[in-house]
C-alpha cells in the first residue's frame, strides 16, 4: 500500500506525493510522455539520445549532476518504449535542490552543437557496447521487426541502426524537446518522510511558473491484426541456440494483463516455475527458459524463450515449449499453483516498497498509464484472477497466427 | 529568480545501529540488526568457502549453487515450490573467499521459510543427477560469458595481478566442469560449511520465534578442527587509522573475526605481470583494465586510496568520465574503485570503448592517473568527491537489507558498524595534498597493470 495524494498544477504537470516513513533518503522521479514508440522511423533511437542530452547542462546550471552529487544525491534516467524517466535520490533536506533542478532542465536546456556531437558518439558506443559486442545482442531487435510491421514498437528503444543517431541534427533536438518536455506531458512523483501539504506545495513553488507549450498529440500507427504465423532463422556466433516465440497480446491496462502476468509466472516465476521444472529439471532440454510480458501502453507481447542445450534440435525445443503453453490453455494449472504465484506477486510488492526510490517510480508510471487507483489495487487484482481467465488468456493468446518464432542458431 | 542553496552543509554522522551479537554453544555468533517498522525479515549465512578454499576446480561455485537442489527431507522442486509459495527470496552468492545464503521472506511466513532454509544449509544431499546438469548448464553459460570482452578482460587482469596459478588470479577452464564430480561438492560441503566457517546477520523484523529458528539451524553446524587466531602477515597493521580508532563506541559486537574459527591457509605470494593482451578478433569494442595491487581494506591508506579512486573514475562527472566519455565519446562508460578481498586488494580502471580508439583511450587514461599525481586537486573538486561517497553510504543504508549488507562486510574486515562513521571521518579528512601523496606513491606508471580484450590492436 502506497498512500499518495495528487494535484494538478494549472499548467498541467501532474504531481504525486507519498509520505514515507522509514527513509532518511528522498526519492523524486519526473516522467515525460515520450518514449521510441513516438519516433519517426527515419530517426529511431531518438528519445533515447535525447534523454542523454537532458543531462548536459542548461544556461543557469552547466553541469546538471554536480548540484545533485553536491548534495549526495544520485540521479539517472532511462527511456523505453513508452516512456522517458529521470530520478534522483538524495538525503530528504534537499529535496528543492532535485527540484530546482528539473523543473530548470523542463525549460532552459542548452544544447549546442558539439554537445550534440560529443552525446552522439557516447550512444553510439552504448549501441555496439550493449547491441553488437554481446553475445544475443541483437536479438530483442529481431524479435521486434519479426512482431511488428507498422507500429513502432517494431524498433527497441537504442533505434534501428547507429545511423539514426549520427543523423540527428540540432534543429531537430530542439523541435522534439518544444514538442515533448512540456509540463502537461510530465508526472512528478515524490516518496519521502516530508508532509505532504508540504511536498505538494514545493513542487508548486518550482513547476507552477514553468509555462505549458500545448501540442496535439501525434497518431501512433495502429498494428494490423496478425493472421498467420512467422518465423525467422538467423545464425550467429554464439555457443548455444535459442527458441523464442512471442504472441500478439493486448495493453498493460486491459482487464486480462493481470491474468497473462500470472501465466507468465505460472511459466516461469522462480526455479519452481513450469517451464524450468519440467525443460530444464526434468526433460533437460534446456540450460536456460524464460516466460514474460512486455506491459507495454499499446498492445504488446508475451513471450517464452529457451536456450538449448547442445543435444536438443530446434523442434524438440519449440514441441516442448508449444506444449507448456497449451496445458495451461486446457486448465492444467493447480489451486495450489495459482495460489503460489499470487502468494509470490503481493510478498514482491512488498519487498518493493522498501525503497522510496521503487515507490516514486510506480507513482509515476500507474499515473502515466491514466490509472492511478491501480497502484493499491492491482493486488486485490491479482488475487481475483481465476482459472477461468488464465486459460481463456492462454487459448486466445497461445495461437500459432499470433505467433512469431525467432531461433537464433549457433554457428556450428 | 531563485535557487536553491548550492553548497549544502556535510550530514554529520551516519549513526548505523550496532548489531548485537549472540554467540551460540558451537561458536557461531548471530547478529542482530532490529528493525520492527518493516515487514520483512532478511537472515543471510556467511561461510567462509569461496574459491580460494577448493583444490577441485568450480567446487566451491558448484556446492554454494547446488545447496537447495535436493535435500534430506525435500527434492529440489520441492524447495523452490515452498520459497515460490511463500513469496520467499533465497539467494547465493560467492567471491573469492566468502560465500554468502540468504533468505528474505516476509516476517510472517519466517517459520515457513525457515524449515526450508535448516534443509538447504544442513541436509543438502547433492544428487548425482543434479550435479550433472549443473555441471552442463554452467559449462554453457560460463562458454557465453567468455566471448564478451569485458570477461576476457576481468580474468585476464585477476591473473596479471596475482599469476595464472595464484587462489585470486586463477579461472580454470571450462572443460574442468566434466571433471567435476557429486563427491568434490560434498566433500567441499562437509569440510567448509562448518561452525568455526560461519556467521549468521538477520535484519528487520526479527520475531522472538525467528530469532530461535535461526539459533537451532546455526546451532546444528559442526564442529571443525581449527581454533588458532587469524595470522595476517601479508598485511601492515592499521597504525594511521588506529588514531581514529580511538573514540569508537565499544558497546558494539567487533573483536576481531566474526569467525568462531581461524583461517591457517598459507598464502602464497602474488606473481603481478604488467602487461596482457588477449585477441578477440572482430570486437567492435576493447575491455580496458588498468590498476596495480594494493592492500585490504585495513590498512591505513585504504581510505584514503578510496578518495583517489572515487576522483578518478567512481562517479558520473569524475576525470575519466569526462575525459573519456564527456569531452572524447570514446565510452559509454568507465569507472574506477578500490577492490576488497580478504587477503589482498587492489585499484581498478575499467572501459570498454571504441576498437579504433583504444589507443587513445589508454593515453588519456595514464594521463589522468599521472594528473593526480602532479596536479593537487582543487579544493571544489574533493568536497563534491567527498559529498558523492557519502551520499553513496546513505543510499546504500537505506533500508534493512542495505544495513545488513554494510555490517557483513564491516565484520568481515574484522571490525563493527562504527566503522561506518569512522571511515567517514577519514574521508572528510583526506586534504589534497593526501590525495597527490597517495597517488605519487602507489599509482606510477611503471607499477601499473594494463590489461586489453579486444580485436587486433595495433
Amino acid at each position: 500500500m502506497i498512500p499518495y495524494r495528487k494535484k494538478t498544477l494549472d499548467n498541467g504537470l501532474e504531481v504525486v506525493v507519498n509520505r514515507d516513513r522509514q527513509s532518511k533518503m528522498a526519492a523524486v522521479n519526473l516522467l515525460y510522455r515520450v518514449g521510441a514508440r513516438n519516433e519517426s522511423p527515419e530517426r529511431t533511437g531518438f528519445a533515447h539520445l535525447f534523454e542523454h542530452l537532458m543531462f548536459r547542462g542548461t544556461h543557469r546550471h552547466p553541469d546538471f549532476d554536480r548540484p545533485v552529487q553536491m548534495a549526495s544525491g544520485d540521479n539517472n534516467a532511462f527511456t523505453n518504449n513508452d516512456y522517458t524517466d529521470f530520478y534522483i535520490t538524495l538525503p530528504r533536506d534537499r529535496v528543492a535542490t532535485a527540484l530546482e533542478l528539473e523543473s530548470d532542465r523542463m525549460t532552459d536546456l542548452a544544447i549546442t552543437p558539439g554537445k550534440l556531437a560529443a552525446e552522439k558518439r557516447v550512444v553510439v558506443e552504448e549501441f555496439r557496447q550493449r547491441y553488437l559486442n554481446q553475445p544475443y545482442g541483437d536479438q530483442t531487435m529481431l524479435l521486434r521487426a519479426l512482431a511488428y510491421r507498422k507500429h513502432p514498437y517494431r524498433w527497441a528503444t537504442i533505434g534501428l541502426t547507429p545511423d539514426h543517431i549520427e543523423a540527428a541534427t540540432l534543429p531537430e533536438v530542439e523541435a522534439f524537446y518544444r514538442r515533448h518536455y512540456r509540463p502537461s506531458n510530465a508526472v512528478l512523483s515524490i516518496s519521502a518522510d516530508l508532509d505532504e501539504e508540504r511536498m505538494l506545495a514545493m513542487a508548486e513553488e518550482w513547476f507552477a511558473p514553468v509555462p505549458d507549450r500545448p501540442a496535439a498529440a501525434e497518431p501512433i500507427p495502429a498494428e494490423p491484426p496478425q493472421t498467420e504465423a512467422r518465423r525467422q532463422e538467423v545464425e550467429r556466433d554464439v555457443p548455444a541456440t535459442t527458441v523464442t516465440v512471442a504472441f500478439r497480446m493486448g495493453r498493460r491496462t486491459d482487464p486480462s494483463f493481470q491474468a497473462a502476468d500470472l501465466v507468465s509466472d505460472l511459466l516461469a516465476g522462480g526455479d519452481s516455475g513450469r517451464l524450468h521444472r519440467r525443460l530444464v529439471k526434468q526433460r533437460r532440454l534446456f540450460a536456460s527458459v524464460n516466460a514474460y510480458v512486455t506491459g507495454d501502453l499499446d498492445p504488446g507481447l508475451f513471450v517464452a524463450t529457451g536456450q538449448l542445450l547442445p543435444t536438443t534440435t530446434v523442434d524438440e525445443a519449440e514441441e516442448a515449449l508449444w506444449g507448456e503453453l497449451l496445458s495451461l490453455a486446457d486448465g492444467q494449472a493447480s489451486d495450489y499453483e495459482l495460489e503460489k504465484v499470487k502468494n509470490k506477486f503481493e510478498a514482491n510488492t512488498l519487498f518493493g516498497e522498501l525503497n522510496v526510490m521503487n515507490k516514486a517510480m510506480n507513482l509515476g508510471f500507474y499515473c502515466m498509464a491514466g490509472d492511478l487507483e491501480l497502484v493499491n489495487r492491482e493486488t486485490a487484482l491479482y488475487r481475483a484472477v481465476d482459472h477461468d481467465a488464465i486459460a481463456r488468456f492462454c487459448r486466445e493468446t497461445f495461437r500459432p497466427e499470433q505467433s512469431s518464432t525467432l531461433i537464433y542458431r549457433a554457428a556450428r | 529568480m531563485k535557487t536553491t542553496d548550492s553548497n549544502p552543509s556535510p550530514t554529520t554522522t551516519l549513526d548505523v545501529t550496532a548489531a548485537e551479537r549472540r554467540r551460540l554453544p558451537n561458536g557461531v555468533a548471530l547478529y542482530l540488526l532490529h528493525a520492527d517498522e518493516f515487514e520483512v525479515l532478511r537472515v543471510s549465512f556467511v561461510f567462509r568457502a569461496g574459491s580460494v578454499h577448493q583444490q577441485v576446480p568450480f567446487s566451491a561455485s558448484a556446492t554454494a549453487n547446488l545447496l537447495a537442489e535436493g535435500t534430506r527431507d525435500l527434492t529440489a522442486a520441492e524447495v523452490a515450490e515452498r520459497l515460490d509459495y511463500y513469496g520467499s527470496w533465497y539467494d547465493v552468492s560467492i567471491d573469492r573467499d566468502y560465500v554468502y545464503i540468504s533468505f528474505a521472506m516476509l516476517s510472517r511466513f519466517a517459520a515457513e521459510t525457515l524449515a526450508v532454509a535448516e534443509q538447504v544449509l544442513l541436509r543438502p544431499l547433492f544428487p548425482e543427477e543434479e550435479v550433472a546438469a549443473y555441471c552442463a548448464e554452467r559449462r554453457q553459460r560460463l562458454a557465453i560469458e567468455r566471448r564478451k570482452v569485458d570477461v576476457e578482460a576481468r580474468e585476464a587482469f585477476a591473473r596479471a595481478l596475482f599469476g595464472p596459478e595464484h587462489p585470486y588470479g586463477i579461472a580454470a577452464d571450462e572443460a574442468a566442469y566434466e571433471r567435476l564430480t557429486r563427491d568434490d561438492v560434498a566433500a567441499f560441503y562437509e569440510r567448509h560449511y562448518t561452525a568455526p566457517n560461519c556467521f549468521v546477520v538477520c535484519s528487520g523484523r526479527i520475531d522472538p520465534a525467528a530469532e530461535e529458528a535461526v539459533a537451532a539451524i546455526a546451532a546444528q553446524l559442526p564442529g571443525g578442527p581449527c581454533t588458532e587466531e587469524i595470522s595476517r602477515p601479508d598485511v601492515a597493521e592499521p597504525q594511521v587509522a588506529a588514531g581514529a580508532f580511538a573514540g569508537a563506541d565499544t558497546a558494539t559486537a567487533a573483536e576481531g573475526s566474526p569467525f568462531a574459527g581461524a583461517d591457517t591457509r598459507p598464502f602464497p605470494a602474488p606473481a603481478t605481470q604488467h602487461e596482457a593482451r588477449v585477441a578477440h578478433p572482430g570486437a567492435v569494442q576493447s575491455s580496458i583494465r588498468i590498476g596495480r595491487l594494493l592492500f585490504p581494506r585495513r590498512h591505513p591508506d585504504f581510505a584514503g586510496m578510496q578518495v583517489v579512486a572515487a576522483a578518478l573514475g567512481g562517479y558520473f562527472g569524475s576525470r575519466l568520465m569526462q575525459n573519456l566519455r564527456e569531452r572524447n565519446g570514446y565510452t559509454y562508460g568507465v569507472v574506477a574503485a578500490m577492490v576488497n578481498f580478504e587477503r589482498a586488494g587492489y585499484l581498478a580502471v575499467a572501459a570498454q570503448v571504441g576498437t579504433e580508439v583504444t589507443g587513445a583511450a589508454l593515453a588519456e587514461i595514464y594521463a589522468e592517473i599521472e594528473r593526480l599525481r602532479t596536479e593537487l586537486l582543487p579544493d571544489e573538486e574533493l568536497a563534491l568527491v567527498k559529498r558523492i561517497m557519502e551520499g553513496e553510504m546513505m543510499r546504500i543504508l537505506d533500508g534493512p537489507f542495505g544495513i545488513a549488507d554494510v555490517t557483513i562486510e564491516n565484520l568481515l574486515c574484522g571490525t563493527d558498524n562504527g566503522a561506518i562513521d569512522r571511515n567517514l571521518a577519514l574521508i572528510r579528512a583526506t586534504t589534497p595534498e593526501d590525495v597527490r601523496r597517495l597517488a605519487r606513491k602507489y599509482l606510477a606508471r611503471e607499477d601499473l597493470v594494463t590489461v586489453v580484450a579486444g580485436d587486433s590492436l595495433s
